[in-house]
């Protein structure tokens, strides 16, 4: 019995307590039950935002097949700049209006129209994308602007950056536009350093990379070792 | 302590109590108040496990896309899954760090997205139209949950999203595209000759002198391989079975009858009434009668009225079902008025310690009882090999003695009545029979074995095998005599002079050219094919390719100036050829085809140089633990 008299009193102490704080605790738990909803609401705003922009990009992305498998017609060319633009401008925050970005950059190339792929690219830049998309999509502006016959500003686009995993490719593409520029020294230099980067990360340089080495650097004929005889 | 918990429980202070349990678990789940338990994971990817039963379920289904793919021709061990957990594993890390970067873009596929396209795909359509029973079907067929499945589908199109934003979206520029026309569209002009080795071949002679001077140089390559002639005794645990009586068997199955049996289970569900603290008896049993009434009426099954009444909070929701019992899994009381139901029958009330139960038989699975006929082979073979083992152990440690003291094998083998095996000859690479395990080619070429002439260990092989040998012959490496080598030795010395030959008539050749002659009169004097290739292309398939590799890493003929030099093939013919023009690639004058073949190379080397920097730039930001 002496167990059961310290348990009723515990019970006493607590129902003490509870008189005393119960106004406090449900007010706490209010506010928690407030903040939580609160943080459950902008997390589901959130997502449905993400899913809607990840609706129509996937529509882009089904126009945009159609757009390669097929000569493109002017409609469909049209449907996927009308779909990225919806995502560049309703959605200029998210990540899948920089893939549109860049979809009207390669779309713009394949059109030969270089000042639009340069103004999609750099587009991009402005978003503030993640590094590694940062860096692919600088990567790309130098291409276009190399196209366009700019290439010194190629060349200050290529150099000014940490280029990171992607330096493999960063070089290859400065050996270009050194050969645009018919310098072939520096151009094999940057060759010759995206070989050994595309080595030391475990992938072989690619068979055009083989190519445009192969082309800098002839191994000479045999020498004659022996005097023409008689046949 | 729990049953003063539920005593205490009915009061307005414990719901509040419980109450507050409840908001964290409703919000956040039951990990909020457990933790998160110990889970052991083969990989972590930025702190997201991968566990081994995820691992396991990958591997299995890489075997199953192997099998299909490769059919039943398959090489097992390809299907290893030591061999497939490597591999398997840093795919899933890659896609780990994909789909973890997806969620940091802010990528999504809402469940409508999903269900469009689950609705489009062909394998769940029957005529056209999505059919949900075909649907589940080929999941379950496929070892997919509904759930998994879904799961499965949003992670490929997320993945697919995002490598379509970052190398699907790759281009080739017009001035890349002309910039490698120059290189890969290059043309060279050549002519050449061919030199078979065969015309040097015959005219191998060689003298004696020449032959003799060359085996004496060379006599390594021609040794005998070193072998041992071998006695041995072998024992196995087989020869020793002995006669195993009748009863001897009887008595076995009768001491393991129990293991061969499976005993009769009934499946029991309850309907509990418990007294509560101000009921009367009366009252209990008249609420209990009430529910005996209910049940003689039938208009409710007993797994319905279990639902309303029982206060096994546990089983009433599944119509009291307690599971299976064999006759020891529920207290004796409720156990015994179990035994004496059918199936179907439902009990009088039962008391035992926790109130009053009705009891019903919902299934009884007959027990299975084992015929002596059905298990007598394997109860007998049990105690053939109890005996042979025993007779086994014996017997070697009786050889050991005498082996180790004796001088040869006979005498141990006819003391024990062993077979003595002679006459085996063995090489230190056997590959066939007894004699290719490394432990007794080891033994049998040791040095206490081979040059002391001693008996060997009694090596135990396995525990039911053993072998002891002896060497009866040592046949040391040996040279060959010429003789047997002859034949062989001509053929490659004959191949060897040939080369030897042929290269010097083709530097004479070069020297010709050099000094003016043509590859023409020079085939045609010596009647050897030449041809001649006008604008070939890196990937020509009229010149053979040994030859083209070289002539594009020649340089550019200057002042029209011919290039000369020879290639040798695998086979040992030369090709000597005559570099005379090099006309760099030009894209405005190629084939549509050809355009397209080339720009189609360039973007998909675009596109997988992407994926690849790309992938490595989420490695080398990603926390990866292996263990």
């Amino acid at each position: 019995m002496e167990a059961y008299r310290t348990e009723e009193e515990q019970l006493e102490a607590l129902r003490k307590w509870w008189q005393e704080n119960s106004r406090s605790t449900f007010a706490a738990i209010a506010l928690a039950l407030a903040a939580s909803f609160g943080w459950q609401f902008w997390q589901d705003h959130r997502a449905t935002q993400a899913e809607t922009a990840s609706s129509i990009y996937q529509d882009m992305l089904e126009a945009v097949n159609l757009l390669t498998a097929a000569p493109a017609g002017p409609e469909q060319v049209a449907t996927v700049r009308h779909l990225a633009g919806t995502l560049k401008t309703g959605y200029a925050g998210s990540t899948y209006a920089q893939f549109a970005a860049l979809h009207l950059a390669k779309m713009a190339v394949a059109e030969d129209d270089l000042a639009t792929a340069e103004q999609e690219l750099r587009w991009v830049l402005t978003a503030n994308p993640v590094q590694e998309i940062q860096l692919l999509t600088r990567l790309r502006l130098a291409r276009v602007v190399a196209a366009k016959g700019d290439t010194a500003a190629a060349l200050a686009i290529l150099e000014t950056e940490d280029s990171g995993t992607y330096a493999a490719s960063y070089a290859e593409v400065e050996g270009d536009v050194y050969m645009q520029l018919g310098q072939q020294e520096p151009a094999r230099a940057a060759y010759e350093r995206a070989s050994s980067l595309a080595l030391s990360e475990g992938s072989a340089a690619s068979r055009s990379l083989q190519l445009k080495l192969e082309s800098l650097n002839p191994i000479p004929a045999r020498e004659v070792v022996q005097v023409a005889e008689e046949n | 302590m729990l049953q003063s918990i539920r005593k205490n429980i009915q009061g307005t202070m414990a719901k509040i109590i419980v109450g507050l349990i409840i908001v964290p678990f409703a919000l956040f789940g039951i990990e909020s108040l457990v933790g998160g338990g110990g889970a052991r994971y083969v990989a972590e990817v930025n702190g997201e496990g991968i566990t081994a039963p995820e691992l396991q379920q990958q591997i299995n289904q890489q075997k199953r896309r192997l099998l299909m793919s490769m059919g039943e021709n398959i090489d097992p061990s390809m299907l290893d899954d030591q061999l497939l957990a490597g591999p398997t594993l840093e795919f899933m890390i890659q896609k780990k760090l994909f789909l973890q970067a997806a969620g940091e873009y802010q990528m999504a596929v809402s469940d409508a997205a999903l269900g469009n396209i689950i609705g489009a795909i062909e394998a769940f359509q029957i005529e056209g139209k999505f059919n949900s029973e075909r649907y589940r079907q080929v999941l379950s067929d496929q070892g997919y949950s509904l759930g998994s499945f879904q799961d499965s589908l949003r992670d490929d199109l997320l993945m697919t999203q995002l490598r379509a934003g970052l190398s699907g979206s790759e281009f080739v520029t017009k001035q890349e595209f002309n910039q490698m026309a120059v290189v890969n569209e290059e043309q060279r002009d050549l002519r050449y000759l061919v030199m078979p080795l065969d015309d040097f071949r015959s005219e191998a002679d060689l003298s004696e002198a020449e032959i003799e001077a060359w085996y004496e140089q060379n006599q390594q390559s021609f040794k005998t391989t070193e072998s041992v002639v071998l006695e041995y005794v072998e024992l196995s645990a087989v020869d020793f079975y002995p006669e195993v009586a009748e009863d001897e068997v009887r008595e076995l199955f009768e001491l393991e009858r129990d293991a061969f049996q499976l005993p009769e289970e009934r499946a029991i569900s309850h309907i509990l009434f418990e007294q509560g603290e101000d009921e009367s008896d009366g009252e209990l049993q008249a609420r209990i009668e009430k529910v005996v009434a209910e049940l003689a009426q039938a208009e409710k099954s007993f797994a319905e009225l279990a639902r309303i009444y029982s206060q096994d909070l546990g089983s009433a929701n599944f119509g009291g079902e307690l599971g299976l019992t064999s006759g020891d899994s529920f207290p004796a009381e409720i156990e015994a008025a179990v035994a004496a139901l059918a199936v179907d029958e439902v009990s009088a009330p039962v008391p035992s310690d926790a109130g009053w139960h009705l009891l019903k038989v919902t299934e009884i699975r007959a027990g299975k009882v084992v015929d002596f006929a059905e298990v007598r082979a394997e109860l007998e073979l049990r105690l053939q090999q109890e005996g042979g083992q025993r007779e086994l152990v014996k017997a070697v440690e009786e050889l050991r003695d005498l082996v180790f003291n004796a001088e040869d094998l006979a005498e141990p083998a006819a003391s024990l009545e062993l077979e003595l095996h002679t006459g085996t000859e063995i090489s230190r690479n056997q590959q066939q029979g007894l004699f290719a395990d490394p432990r007794l080619i080891s033994a049998a070429f040791s040095k206490e074995v081979v040059e002391d002439g001693y008996n060997s260990d009694v090596i135990e092989l396995d525990e039911a095998h053993y072998v002891v040998l002896r060497v009866s012959e040592h046949k040391p490496p040996s040279v060959k005599p010429l003789r047997e080598v002859r034949g062989e030795m001509l053929a490659v010395m004959t191949e060897e002079l040939a080369k030897e030959r042929i290269t010097e008539r083709a530097e004479a050749l070069l020297a010709s050219l050099h000094a003016g002659a043509s590859i023409e009169e020079l085939a045609l004097a010596n009647d050897y094919p030449w041809q001649v290739e006008l604008g070939a292309k890196r990937d020509n398939r009229n010149v053979p390719a040994s030859m083209l590799a070289r002539v594009f890493t020649l340089p550019v003929p200057v002042d029209s100036d011919s290039l000369f030099d020879y290639v040798q093939t695998a086979g040992g013919d030369i090709e000597i050829f005559e570099l005379v023009r090099v006309m760099a690639g030009n894209s405005d004058t190629l084939a549509p085809a050809r355009r397209q073949q080339l720009s189609g190379r360039l973007l998909q080397e675009g596109s997988s140089a992407v994926d690849a920097h790309y992938q490595k730039a989420l490695l080398a930001r990603a926390d990866i633990e292996r263990s």
